[in-house]
Order: C-alpha cells, then structure tokens, then sequence
C-alpha cells in the first residue's frame, strides 16, 4: 500500500475543521477541529468532561452512533485517506490494524465470556488471516510484551480473573497486536489505582517508543499529560483554545483557559491555600455563545471576545485561540489574579 | 485455599460459583432431584421390567395397585406404570422439543431486533407483541388444531406459542449488551457483525435465555399434557399423560388411581423445572456476585 510514501512525506493524521452535531442542537460539540499529528508521535488532548475529545476520538474510529450525531464538516486523513469518505467495511479493515483504540473502562471493556489470549487472538486472525496456533502464539507474544506475569497461564483466563491493570495491559496488548500506526486512548488510566496507573503510562511509552505507534491521548489529568506528551491539545466547549508543544504549554501557557487549567492543579508539599478554581460552567450545548465560549468565565473577556478568536500562530507550533494572546501585552497584574 | 494466598486468583470462575451457589440452594437442588428422575425413567422406559405399554391383560381391567401392576389397570387392562414411564418420555419431549423450537426461531429474531434496531426491530418487535396478545394456551390450541392432531404437531405449536417470550428476551438482553464497553472495543478490532453476534453477544446473554428455557420447559409440559387432553396431541393408544387423565375423567369413581398418577407426574416434573429454573436465576443473577 501508500503508507510509507504517505507517512514520510506528511503528517500520518490530518483533522481538519470537523464539526460533529447532535440532532437538531443549535451548536456544535465539537467546533472546527484541526490537528496534524506525525508517526511516532504523542498528542495529549486535554480538557474537561464533555468538552468533545472522546466525540473527536470516537468520531475518528468511525463509531460515533449517526444518528443522532451528525458530521457538519471536516476530513481526517490518514495515512493518505480520509476516514469519513471510507466505506464501513475499508473502516473496519483499518480499525485495529493501522489504527486502535484503549478505553477508559478496563473492567468492562472485555468480553466476559472469552479468554483473554482468544480475545487478542481474534483481532489477529481477522485482520492478518494467520491460523488459530500462530494468532494464539501472537497474543502469547503480546501478553510478554505488555508486561503480564505468567503470559501462558494469563492466556487461558477469562477477564474476572485479572484486576484491573492487568485487564488494562490486555486491552493495550489487544489494540497493539497488530502494530497499529496509531493508537488512540480514551483516559486509559482514569479507573486505575495511581500506583497502576504509572506502571501502565510507563507501560505505554515503552511500547510506543519500540512500536514506534503515533499516540492520541486522551486526558483530562495534566500529571498524565506531562509525563506523556510530545504534544498538548487544550479543548474548551468542542474547541482547540490552544495547542503547542507540551514544555511550552506548560511554561508559557496563553490561553486563559489553560492558565486557568495549570493553576487549579494541586502542588506536592504543604498546602498553600485554597486551590484555585475557573469560575462558572461550560456552557450548556443549546445555549452556546457565538463568539469566544470562555467569554463568559474568563478574567480577561473583552467586546473583541464577542467574536471567536481563530487559532493564531505565537510560535513554532504554538498556536492559541484568544484574542490577548500573547499574553505580555496585557497588564501583567491581571495575569498573576487568574494564575 | 489458593484463593487465600494470591490475591489474583480470589475470584473463583464463574462457572464453578454458579454451579456452587446452586448446589447450595435446597430447592434447586430438590427440583434437578426431580428433574433428574423424570429424566432418567424416560430414558430407561424400553430396558426397564415392565409391560409394554399397549400390552392389553383382559384378566385385570381397572384393577387397583397390585403386584403385577403397582399402579393398577386401565379401562382395557393396560399397565399404568408401564404407561406412565412412556408417558413421561412424550411429556419432557414435548417439553424440550418445543422449547428448543422457541428457542432457535426466537432468539435469532431477538438477536437481529436487538442488534439491528430501526426497521428490523419494528417489524419482528411488532410482530412478536400480536403473538403475545393472544393467551399462550389458547395460540398453542389453536396451532395444534390448525396443524393437526400429533405429538409433534403439538411440540410445533408449543414452541411457536412459547417463541415470543424468547424474542422479547433476546431482544432486551442484546440491546443492553450492546451498550457495553466490550462490544464497543469488538468494533474497534474491525471484527465484522457476524463475530460480534457469535461470540460477544450470544454468550452474554445465555444465561437469562437458559433460565428462561428451564422455566418454559414446564410451562411447555402443562401445555402437551393439555393439548393431549384434548386430543390434540399425543394420540392414542400411544401413552401421554394428558391423554390419560383424558380418558381417566369418566372412571373418576371406578378407578380414581387412573388419574391419580398421571395427575402426580405432571405436578411433579412441573414443580421440578420451575424449582430448577429458579435456582438457575438466583445462581446467575449478576447482582449477587
């Protein structure tokens, strides 16, 4: 096939300006999304919940219900073709074996009544057409891989025998099974206890760096974010208020969202007064303002924030939606209130 | 045992705790008892030392247990007990034929409504709902007697009577396993629809399905021994305990023995089905894990 011409020559993933709709809502959940992302690379998505980053996964995997959602516009090309001109059976050629997904839920996300080595097993032979023994013996190498003690006995369990790490180590053995060129992962250590939880992180960018898998993180934990990202997309209300690479992000962050969203993040060591939070709520989906969505809850909000700011370039890679930006030319008083 | 000392392995497999749990249960275990025995003396009918069950003895017509017959004659001499164990055979055939009938006709179509939604699913769903506004027994009389008087005419419309409660179920049980999380990630391996429906969804909803079948099997016995008694299923001489106590109702006072076992039988294996049948949903009920 294209691939490698296509993933040299540009970016493996490609979203641009997608728009994703529910029913008849007067808004869009998911407002003109772009985002490039190369092989190898880690993308974190953050924000909070219901700000659109699983829509936007989900939606990438082609398993977004239609209805009620509805695709207003964009593409998404990868590796060279655009996933929503695809064909269900093209798509379901592609899913799980260019590209994957981990989920949240580990403790659901298998099939109770399969064993774990014929569950990996499965998604090899539907997609590399190799005989029981060899897809048996594939998964048995996956479970090694991922890290599971005593793979053979594992194997041959069902999913209620394992705890939740070890169900998690599964799933992330079943979606790289077949060397997928991107993985996409859905808060995958959200349900897990935090010492699991590292030991899975860890677990993932050593599979990434020897796969050598693109990796779209999903996240709304910014420790997560700085452990993994290569690069950090900030989404509020369905849109991308800011994007660069993570140390800049972290640094220099411009979009008072985000300085609002580092801020409010808990220090180790003795406590230094109340946490700070964002004041207000997202605003509900049907009643959606029409220029910038922070508006309502930012600091800075100013009449220009009646019309939605456009990502703008600061840097090399660093782009914000705000109207400020870059934040030195506000009075600097105002930047310490929020941060 | 291993369970105390690896932490990994507490949970015990499904398999061997509903097997446990319905061991633990008296009346689950009173009613396979039941079950069990009903069973066995069907199977063993041909080898065991009794008459056959057409075999006339004009020297003892309606005679009371005695000896030779333990559970007495019939209006033509013939052996009771010798009838009664070939009529258990026709009793629990009737009761898992037809309940295999409803099961391989109606699970399918509740699978397909479950799974495919829209158009499928209001057809079969408002299909199944007209069968279910018709009472169970009277659709099975009125099949059995638009078919045809027979055993296996019989078993037809039992099954096709008992079939919408396995659509419905099917239905349900597929709907809501197709929220979970594991269905989801099938997708996302690019498995195609007929995987998915083999080997996530059927397996996950077999254990309602099976509860549902052992309770329908002695709904399904009550339902043959009525269609007999009407002389719509088994014919006769061939030996059914419905169409015995058919004939026994007209020797109530001569010979009240005639129905008494018949009678016994069916509440027994009954009793046995549903006490199985409940024991199996408590085993399996997932709320109790």
């Amino acid at each position: 096939m294209t691939e490698g011409a296509m993933t040299e020559a540009g970016p493996l993933l490609e979203i641009s300006d997608l728009s994703i709709r529910f029913g008849g809502a007067p808004s869009n959940l998911v407002d003109g999304l772009s985002l490039r992302l190369s092989a190898g690379e880690t993308l974190c998505i953050v924000g909070e919940s219901g700000c659109g980053k699983s829509l936007t996964a989900l939606a990438l995997m082609g398993l977004l219900p239609m209805p009620p959602a509805r695709r207003m516009s964009g593409r998404a090309v990868f590796e060279g073709r655009d996933l929503f001109e695809l064909s269900l059976d093209q798509l379901k050629d592609i899913r799980g074996d260019r590209m994957a997904m981990i989920f949240q839920e580990p403790m659901t996300s298998l099939n109770p009544a399969i064993k774990v080595g014929e569950q990996i097993a499965e998604s090899v032979r539907r997609h590399r057409g190799v005989s029981r023994a060899e897809a048996r013996a594939h998964a048995l190498e996956m479970l090694c891989r991922v890290r599971i003690p005593a793979p053979e006995k594992r194997l041959d369990e069902y999913p209620h025998q394992m705890s939740g790490g070890m169900r998690q180590r599964a799933m992330i053995a079943m979606a790289l099974a077949n060397d997928p060129a991107l993985l996409i992962a859905d808060e995958p250590t959200t349900a897990l206890d935090v010492t699991v939880q590292a030991q899975v992180l860890d677990l993932m960018r050593a599979l990434q760096q020897e796969s050598g898998a693109a990796l779209i993180m999903i996240t709304h934990d910014l420790g997560v974010v700085a452990e993994m990202a290569d690069t950090v997309a900030v989404m509020y209300a369905g849109r991308i208020v800011e994007t660069g690479p993570v140390a800049r992000i972290f640094e220099d962050p411009q979009h008072p969202y985000t300085i609002g969203l580092m801020s409010s993040m808990p220090d180790l060591g003795p406590r230094g007064g109340r946490l700070v939070t964002i004041p207000g709520v997202v605003p509900p989906a049907d009643a959606m303002p029409e220029g910038c969505r922070f508006a309502s809850r930012c600091p800075f909000a100013a009449p220009a924030c009646a019309e939605a700011p456009p990502l703008r370039d600061l840097a090399e890679g660093h782009s914000v939606a705000c109207w400020l930006a870059p934040l030195e030319a506000v009075e600097p008083g105002a930047a310490e209130e929020v941060a | 045992m291993t369970a105390i000392t690896d932490p990994q392995l507490a949970q015990p497999k499904t398999r061997s705790r509903v097997w446990r749990k319905l061991r633990a249960s008296p009346s689950a275990l009173f009613g396979a008892v039941l079950v069990g025995f009903f069973v066995l003396v069907a199977v063993l009918a041909p080898v065991l030392p009794i008459p056959a069950p057409l075999e006339t003895d004009w020297m003892a017509v309606r005679k009371g247990p005695s000896l030779a017959h333990p559970m007495g004659t019939d209006e033509i001499g013939r052996d009771v007990l010798s009838r009664m164990v070939w009529g258990a055979q026709a009793s629990l055939l009737a009761g898992v034929v037809s309940v295999l009938i409803a099961l391989f006709i109606g699970v399918p179509l509740g699978v397909a409504a479950g799974y495919a939604r829209g158009w499928t699913d209001a057809i079969i769903s408002r299909g199944t709902e007209a069968l279910l506004a018709a009472p169970f027994l009277i659709l099975a009389i009125a099949l059995a007697a638009f078919l045809g008087p027979s055993l296996s005419n019989a078993m037809i419309a039992i099954g096709l009577s008992a079939m919408p409660v396995f659509v419905r179920l099917a239905r349900g049980q597929t709907m809501s396993v197709m929220t979970e999380d594991y269905v989801e990630s099938a997708r996302v391996i690019g498995l195609s629809h007929r995987a998915i429906v083999w080997r996530y969804i059927l397996p996950n909803i077999f254990p309602p399905l099976l509860v549902q079948a052992t309770l329908t099997v002695a709904t399904a016995i009550i339902a043959e021994a009525s269609l007999s008694f009407l002389g719509l299923g088994q014919q006769p001489p061939a030996p059914s305990w419905g169409s015995m106590l058919n004939v026994a109702k007209n020797f109530l006072e001569q010979a009240p023995w005639m129905a008494l076992w018949p009678g016994i039988a069916i509440f027994l294996v009954v009793l046995g089905f549903n006490l199985l049948g409940d024991g199996l949903r408590d085993a399996l009920d997932p709320r109790e894990n």
